[in-house]
């Protein structure tokens, strides 16, 4: 462990700029997202969760694939600095993680480079990331329903504390050890420093929900499929898709071309799986026409496909979705109240 | 690094109309690069995205074999938007396909076994690709039997071909339309029923199925009832793929991602999966 004082918060930050482009968060018109800074003064240290998740440093809402012209197509040139992520929450960190098994590393094809996405892997493959202790998580937290918490540090590369005067800084993995090595602000952290430490992470652990039972999760979802409770839980949903672009870990795109005369650009841009021309055929067809197939989509997604496909939840319970709903769909009722249905005239309870 | 999101730059060799209204047309492509011809490879089944640049991108299957030669073939109904661009395209202009994606037809598990191809409409283009793949080493398959409905004699498309199978001795073919139209000789009716009559016998015979969601759908239990068993129906199912490669989210049905665990099937597979029809 090292202590930063804070009073070189400013001076770190400048020499993380040098050899990284340093993105954190970044309150712009009252709202909050990770942007690019160049000193500390730029960065929000008090948000827990930002109201855009850090998923768009690495998965951009619209990114250049390639651009075309009368001389064939061109890539862009990698950029030069790879990115290194300030105040990241550890939600956050494990959603990056969950993409990368989508993008990165495609669990479902791991042994044939086509289905790595080099666009992912250019920004993800050399970052550094320093993620944050949620010392006082909010009450529509639930990260300890997918076995994370606010001291969790899986997939970081230093564990942050702020500890009021001064952070303390822990290197996670190799690559955060070597940064943070040998920086002159840093001071090795004593003994009374780890005991605050104790004590604050003891502390914003008893401020976490009750966890929910979540280990028969997918096979309950898919043996409900068919049952009525659907149409109820999507009743009120008005698909305006908010919770697919908050979230930390929904990667639907769609690929348009963007022209002017005879040069333009292809562009990958979020889409949303609540769209109903998300799923929408030349011919006409579309197999999720409904505003329950979508939902059920979503949630099965989410909760149940992918566990088959990548081995864990689409989901890390930073409640981000729970903020932004304009009818106060909750998912957390969505998945007790799924979790515990019990299908009319059949004990699967 | 791979970067399968970047088109491969293929000429338009030649273009056949398929159809008097002008909607169906076949396009015969040839790669501008030998080596990525060369690193093309692809079995009777799979799709891939065809694209002009600044109008956007739809998948379509692979009409062609890849014993036929290096042409890749494509049927395009004009349908949206960029199908009608397509459509625009003239002999010698550029197109970009990527690919090849998707699994195929079970051709290693063909060999020594009777096929029984049922297609309809112009979703014959894969169940070309395999037939001329099948009669390309015909030794290797016991009896071929296809069974091909169109809505009109006009519908159906690859003509010329389908003249020449219909005199070949070591397959047999069944031709259906919806209803009877003066002149026609084939057989009157839709796939389903025409399969039911038919009643082709399941021994040793697999039975690959593709065409409309609504042609699949009832055809399946047809082959059911002639005693198929769930393993020896394989169908190539639709949906809109975009990326190919398992990530864009659109093309799911259930867990399974059409673009890369499909589009080909078993009816076993799609017993487990949550609204396949």
């Amino acid at each position: 462990m090292y202590r930063l004082d804070k009073g070189r918060f400013d001076e770190f930050i400048r020499l993380l700029g040098r050899e990284y482009r340093t993105y954190a968060p970044v309150r712009t018109a009252g709202r909050t997202g990770f942007a690019i800074v160049d000193s500390a003064g730029m960065i929000d240290t008090d948000v827990l969760v930002t109201d855009m998740s850090p998923k768009e440093i690495f998965f951009p809402p619209s990114e250049t694939l390639f651009r075309y012209g009368r001389n064939g197509i061109k890539t862009d040139e990698v950029p030069e600095r790879p990115i290194a992520v300030w105040g990241i929450r550890s939600c956050d960190v494990r959603s990056l993680s969950m993409l990368d098994r989508v993008f990165g590393s495609a669990v479902q094809m791991p042994e044939d480079d086509r289905f790595k996405d080099p666009y992912w892997n250019h920004r993800y493959g050399s970052s550094l990331l320093f993620g944050s202790a949620c010392i006082d998580p909010s009450p529509t937290c639930f990260c300890n329903w997918f076995g994370g918490g606010p001291f969790n540090k899986d997939g970081m590369d230093v564990f942050t504390v702020d500890a009021g005067e001064y952070y303390l800084l822990e290197p996670v993995s190799g690559k955060g050890q070597e940064f943070i090595g040998g920086l002159a602000c840093l001071a090795p952290a004593g003994e009374s420093e780890l005991d605050l430490v104790s004590a604050i992470a003891a502390e914003a652990a008893s401020r976490m929900p009750e966890e929910e039972d979540l280990k028969e999760a997918g096979r309950k979802l898919s043996d409900i499929f068919d049952e009525p409770v659907w149409s109820e839980l999507s009743a009120k949903c008005v698909n305006c898709g908010a919770c697919t672009f908050c979230c930390p870990t929904c990667h639907c795109f769609d690929i348009q071309d963007e022209s002017q005369g005879s040069e333009g650009r292809r562009v990958r841009i979020w889409d949303s799986c609540m769209f109903p021309i998300f799923t929408r055929e030349a011919s006409g067809h579309n197999p999720r026409a409904l505003s329950k197939e979508r939902v059920r989509q979503r949630i099965m997604h989410k909760y149940s496909y992918s566990l088959e496909n990548y081995g864990e939840f689409l989901c890390t319970g930073c409640g981000r979705c729970v903020l932004v709903c304009p009818v106060n769909l909750d998912i957390r009722d969505v998945l007790r109240r799924l979790l515990h249905y019990r299908a009319e005239g059949k004990c699967n309870g | 690094m791979d970067n399968s999101y970047v088109p491969i730059r293929m000429r338009v060799e030649k273009i056949a109309v398929e159809d008097p209204e002008r909607n169906l047309r076949t396009y015969d492509l040839a790669f501008e690069d030998e080596d990525a011809g060369k690193r093309f490879n692809y079995l009777p089944g799979q799709f891939c995205e065809m694209s002009i640049l600044g109008k956007g991108e739809s998948p379509f299957g692979i009409a062609s074999s890849p014993s036929e030669g290096d042409l890749l073939k494509f049927t395009v109904n004009r349908a949206g938007s960029v199908t009608g661009e397509i459509h625009y395209l003239r002999e010698g202009d550029a197109v970009g396909i990527r690919g090849p994606l998707g699994n195929w037809y079970p051709v290693e598990k063909l060999k020594g076994m009777n096929v029984l191809i049922i297609g309809g409409g112009f979703a014959f283009t894969t169940l070309r690709s395999l037939l001329v793949y099948l009669l390309g080493s015909r030794g290797d398959y016991g009896d071929i039997n296809v069974i091909y409905g169109a809505r009109n004699p006009d519908l159906f498309i690859y003509k010329n071909e389908i003249e020449e199978w219909r005199t070949r001795e070591d397959m047999e073919l069944h031709l259906t339309i919806d209803s009877p139209v003066d002149g026609w000789s084939g057989m009157t009716g839709f796939v389903p029923s025409v399969t039911g009559e038919l009643a082709p016998g399941q021994e040793n015979t697999m039975a690959i199925v593709c065409g409309p969601p609504i042609m699949i759908k009832f055809t399946l239990p047809v082959l059911t009832e002639l005693g198929f068993p769930d393993e020896r129906i394989y169908t190539s199912l639709e949906r809109r793929m975009k990326c190919g490669i398992g990530k864009c989210g659109r093309c799911n049905i259930g867990s399974r991602y059409v673009c890369i665990d499909g589009p080909v099937f078993s009816l076993a597979q799609l017993r487990n999966i949550p609204e396949a029809f």
